[in-house]
């Protein structure tokens, strides 16, 4: 006969449902969790005396029970105190045996256990971490590195937990640091990576984590490190751009609300709401807040010369180093040296020397290293050492004899060369390659052209004298371009528009220090309380006016007297502005326009541009410029901006912009091959298949780079088309409507004729009336 | 002519002017792997094709169909090993210990057939059946286990033992109280925990009934398996004085004999632990009835079982019966 089976006794053997019951009411099931951890133990006990069977065996398995036991242990610490040791003594000893499965939900229960609080962070990452590093699964690796960067960040989510960082720190430090030489750092150096990326860790600390592995003896924990240094800040950036992207894709609060009022009222809908605006007010705090200060890994490096110098002695300099890495492998290293050469204006000799040999047009990837040697160079490096460089280049690349792309690239690259070491070039050289504007080739000829142009500025006396242009042979005329070609000088730093707020100053004969005083007062013409501005008054005000009554009776005399005492000075600052003019272009140009309209029409064209020059110094360096100062200037620049694109200015302006476009990237932004092959790309000529295939829209053969939107020949309908295919839309209604049938248009244009007033307003108001409603059907 | 037009093209190769291009990415290794391939396996329907077979090998197979994931398939072969059991006797082609090491998984197997049918393989089987860890491993499991069923065949198994091998299953380590905490724990005889009602953290609780429904005939067998359990536990073996004397008189000129000839069963020095992991109170050995009368007082479970026992004579009927002969059972260990 059959037994019955009672309904409690089918309940329980359920897991999932006595889970549920015990996290209700964890009392009253104790006994029913006391037998199933009996259950457990005998079953473990089994299991460790074979660890290597698979748990398939009877009716309940090992997993269901450690998940079971995992979920309500919380509610039984005493009677299961032992668990999460257990768990880890089994993990940590048959990690490599385990069935994946139970492996897994071993791995997954001891990140619920620390949810729990059963367990804690640092008994949790001290052990997965091991094991991240020992285990030859890769599936079981992939879980625990994601285990540990969620428990990483989830740590450090409300604030920076900085002990179990440290620990970790520590940890990932001396995983390198005992053994260079292995493979296992580039969990370290990944892990490093991801929670820089996330901003988890932004400290010197990780830094020097990665500096130890770029420093290491394994290629791939090297390559880890250095690359690293080279984009993990740009990642970085992206991350945090991505996530604000997300958070702006979040609900509208007028529809919400639109829709609160229609639907039937509920509480769940009213929370809802209610939730909605808290996460709306949020994000607004979340959007007004400063963004984080975080320093790039290259300014957190604790000594950027040594770290330079090891990277280069170990890894690029030795015929034989210690590891050996492949071509690309060494100019990610080398591109390193040179970003931190470049940046930090560090001194490294032997780099330059190193170039030499690899600046032929046959060494694979050359313009990659074009551009690191454009990166190293900085004006504090000796141009002798530099001088056989450009002239290997040149002799190498840029000839008549060598292809078009090839003369272009070498072109590109000795200026970028020049334009941060202008005396690395000799005179003959430059008047040589000079001479390429006039070659045939597209590419060439605008490389050569922005050689010509970089000198005009910065060493017009070095071209002939029908190649310098106006401006320059002006300037070299008058005798300020010698400042410049002196090794070792430095600039001054400005403030951009300066000169046009000192100008609009003395129009207004604003220059006491009772408008000074007024324009600290009303400092904050938005805010109507003054309480702040009160305060701000009555400090700064007193040091002001003594400040302000020595410079003006100066300023009177100041320029005959400083003409000849600060000469030198001011000669330097005409200097710096020829130098950094591609900086700030637009604002400038009045100010230089008018200087050198001065300059043609007077005799001395010099001593007017001195005057111009000293008067502005002194306003920056006498006065504490207020915060209406600052937007006055402000205003100043955009009406000088308005000025500038009239239509004299237009072609200067355009001409300055490009070349402001690359003077103008960051410091900290890296030369790259794309910036040396840029013109190269000028010189190449598509073939009749390429053309072809660019008119099908199909891009270019064999997986080529270049963007598709730049070589798309298709007429304008067809992309048209594709934009709105691309949308889920076939045709818009005017297409529709050039298609009809001319047959068919005719009936109602016949009629439209003989239409009644009423009838005619009749439809012009439907018409009104459904571009109200959006469309025929309603746009709901 | 053909030939001609060859040199020809040959010729004008040589004059080719290579294409040049700048910053071209390194050309692939020569040597390089090419990784693009996929994996596939070979599915047999049958697992063996050869068809005459000899006892031994037969023996073997059945053995190892043991493991077998098709419920009938493994019934049939712990049929076959029953009646080659049975009909060899002590000749088996393999060991009783290497037949009960590859059946003992199965008392925790899900089918009823598969588990009766086991226990007729072990009460078929003759001779020495080896070091009883294991199998006690896996009786309490089963005893422990979810279903009622499987617990029900696993005491069966258990008083098999008893049965059998008194003093194995008890001289094992933690056979003795690792035993008695199971059963401790089946019939929840917590001493600490009221049958009425619980706080917990100023949460009150009230508990559900203690007996399952459906549920006596279980407690019967449970209650029942525990008495013999105890019985032969805490029973002292019959001292007899004069034994001794008349052992030395027979081998006279020998002393010490016992320790002179070779041990009758496998791992005699097993109690020692000399290569396993060290014990706990729960698993050491307790090899006489004195101390194991000792450390059951010791850690409470006296108490706690004479409480159970009281409650559940108060029942009456068969689980009555069952808890007197149990209450018997402590008397032995009262009576010291």
């Amino acid at each position: 006969m059959k037994r019955k089976v009672g309904a409690l006794e089918k309940v329980d053997a359920d897991l999932p449902n006595l889970q549920h019951k015990i996290k209700v009411d964890p009392i009253s099931y104790q006994e029913d969790f006391v037998n199933q951890y009996g259950l457990y133990t005998s079953i473990h006990e089994l299991f460790l005396t074979s660890p290597t069977t698979t748990d398939d065996t009877g009716l309940v398995r090992l997993r269901d029970l450690i998940d079971f036991i995992s979920h309500t242990a919380d509610c039984y610490p005493k009677i299961a105190g032992s668990f999460p040791n257990d768990l880890i003594k089994l993990l940590q000893l048959h990690h490599a045996t385990l069935d994946p499965e139970l492996r897994d939900k071993i791995v997954g229960s001891l990140v619920l256990l620390r949810k729990k609080d059963m367990i804690d962070s640092n008994t949790l990452l001290n052990t997965l971490w091991p094991l991240l590093v020992s285990t030859p699964s890769k599936s079981l690796r992939a879980l625990l590195y994601q285990k540990i960067v969620s428990d990483l960040r989830n740590s450090n989510s409300k604030t920076t937990n900085h002990k179990l960082n440290r620990s970790m720190q520590t940890t990932c430090y001396n995983l390198i640091a005992s053994d260079p030489a292995s493979p296992k750092g580039i969990w370290a150096v990944k892990l490093t990576r991801e929670l820089w990326k996330r901003q988890v860790w932004s400290d010197a600390k990780a830094v020097s984590i990665m500096e130890i592995a770029a420093l290491s003896q394994e290629a791939k924990v090297v390559t880890g490190g250095v690359r690293f240094f080279l984009g993990g800040d740009q990642e970085r950036e992206e991350a945090a751009d991505e996530e604000s992207d997300q958070e702006e894709k979040n609900i509208s609060m007028g529809k919400l609300r639109h829709q609160a009022g229609i639907n039937k009222k509920t509480a769940k809908r009213d929370n809802d709401l209610r939730a909605a605006a808290k996460k709306v007010k949020r994000n607004e705090k979340k959007k007004g807040a400063p963004h984080p200060l975080n320093f790039s890994a290259l300014h957190l490096l604790h000594d950027p010369q040594g770290f330079a110098e090891k990277l280069f002695q170990q890894h690029l300099q030795p015929s034989q180093p210690k590891v050996r890495l492949n071509l690309e492998q060494k100019l990610f290293v080398l591109q390193l040296v040179s970003r931190l050469v470049g940046l930090h204006k560090l001194t490294l000799i032997p780099l330059y020397s190193y170039f030499l040999k690899f600046l032929t047009p046959r060494q694979p990837s050359v313009t990659s290293f074009l551009a690191s040697l454009a990166q190293a160079t900085h004006n504090l490096v000796p141009p002798d050492v530099l001088e056989p460089l450009v002239q290997k280049i040149a002799n190498e690349f840029v000839s008549e004899a060598a292809a078009a792309q090839v003369a272009s690239a070498g072109l590109n690259g000795i200026r970028e060369v020049c334009v941060r070491q202008p005396l690395a070039m000799n005179e003959t050289l430059l008047q040589d390659l000079v001479q390429y504007r006039k070659s045939k080739d597209k590419g060439v000829q605008m490389a050569a052209r922005g050689l010509l142009s970089l000198y005009r500025e910065v060493g017009a006396e070095m071209l002939r004298k029908r190649d310098r242009g106006r401006d320059a042979a002006m300037k070299v005329r008058s005798g300020e371009m010698d400042g410049a070609r002196r090794f070792g000088h430095v600039e001054e730093g400005g403030i951009e528009g300066l000169e046009l707020l000192e100008k609009w100053k003395e129009e207004q004969g604003q220059e006491g220090s009772e408008d000074e005083a007024a324009g600290w007062d009303n400092w904050d013409a938005r805010s109507d309380s003054s309480e702040s501005s009160g305060g701000w008054v009555n400090v700064e005000s007193e040091g002001e006016e003594i400040d302000i009554s020595d410079s003006e009776d100066e300023r009177e005399k100041g320029a005959e007297k400083k003409r000849k005492m600060e000469n030198a000075r001011v000669k330097k600052a005409v200097g710096k502005e020829n130098v950094d003019e591609d900086d700030k272009p637009a604002e400038k140009t009045p100010a230089k326009l008018e200087a050198s309209q001065r300059a043609t029409a007077s005799l001395e064209p010099a001593a007017a541009l001195k005057r111009e020059e000293a008067r502005v110094s002194t306003l920056a360096t006498t006065r504490i410029l207020t915060p209406a100062d600052l937007a006055k200037l402000q205003e100043l620049r955009q009406s000088a901006a308005v000025t500038a694109s009239l239509p004299s200015a237009k072609r200067r302006k355009l001409q300055q912009d490009a070349a402001a476009k690359t003077a103008a990237r960051h410091a900290d932004d890296a030369v790259t091959a794309v910036d040396i092959e840029g013109l190269a790309k000028l010189s190449h000529k598509a073939t009749k298949e390429e053309k072809v295939r660019m008119a099908k829209g199909l891009g270019l053969p064999n997986g080529a780079t270049e963007d598709a939107g730049a070589n798309d020949h298709r007429s304008t309908t067809a992309r048209r088309k594709e934009k709105k295919a691309a949308e889920g839309k076939s045709t818009t209604n005017r297409e529709k409507a050039r298609k009809k049938n001319f047959l068919m248009t005719l009936g109602k244009a016949k009629r439209k004729g003989k239409r009644s007033l009423g009838e005619t307003a009749k439809v012009l108001k439907a018409h009104v009336e459904r571009g109200k409603r959006g469309g025929r059907r309603g746009n709901k | 002519m053909g030939s001609s037009t060859k040199k020809k093209k040959e010729k004008a190769k040589d004059f080719q002017k290579t294409k040049l291009k700048v910053g071209k990415a390194r050309p692939k290794n020569t040597n390089a792997t090419d990784t693009s391939f996929a994996a596939k396996s070979i599915v047999f329907k049958q697992q063996s094709v050869s068809e005459t077979r000899d006892a031994t090998a037969l023996f073997n197979h059945n053995l190892s169909l043991l493991s077998s994931k098709t419920e009938p398939q493994r019934r049939d072969a712990l049929q076959y090993l029953t009646t080659a059991c049975q009909v060899a006797g002590e000749e088996l082609p393999q060991p009783a210990s290497a037949v009960i090491s590859k059946a003992q998984p199965l008392i925790l197997d899900g089918s009823n057939g598969v588990r009766q049918q086991l226990l007729k393989l072990f009460k078929a089987l003759q001779g020495d059946i080896g070091p009883l860890e294991q199998l006690l491993l896996y009786t309490r499991a089963g005893m422990t286990h979810l279903s009622t069923e499987i617990r029900l065949s696993a005491l069966a198994v258990l008083d098999w033992l008893l049965r059998t091998q008194t003093d194995a299953v008890l001289t094992c380590p933690g056979g003795w109280i690792k035993t008695t905490k199971t059963f401790q724990n089946l019939l929840s005889w917590q001493g600490g925990l009221s049958s009425t009602g619980a706080t917990m953290n100023g949460k009150w609780s009230a508990t559900k009934a203690a007996t399952s429904l459906g549920n006596n005939k279980l407690l019967v067998q449970q209650l029942n398996s525990l008495a013999t359990f105890l019985t032969a536990g805490l029973t002292p073996e019959p001292v007899d004085p004069d034994a001794a004397g008349r052992r030395a008189a027979d081998l006279f000129p020998l002393w010490h004999t016992d320790a002179h000839v070779l041990p009758k069963g496998s791992n005699p020095f097993g109690y020692l632990n000399l290569f396993g992991a060290p014990r706990d109170a729960e698993s050491e050995v307790y090899d006489d009835a004195e101390s194991r009368y000792e450390i059951f007082g010791e850690l409470g479970l006296l108490a706690d079982f004479q409480a159970g026992v009281k409650e559940a004579k108060k029942e009456g009927g068969e689980v009555g019966r069952a808890a007197a002969l149990v209450d018997k059972a402590l008397r032995l260990a009262d009576d010291r």
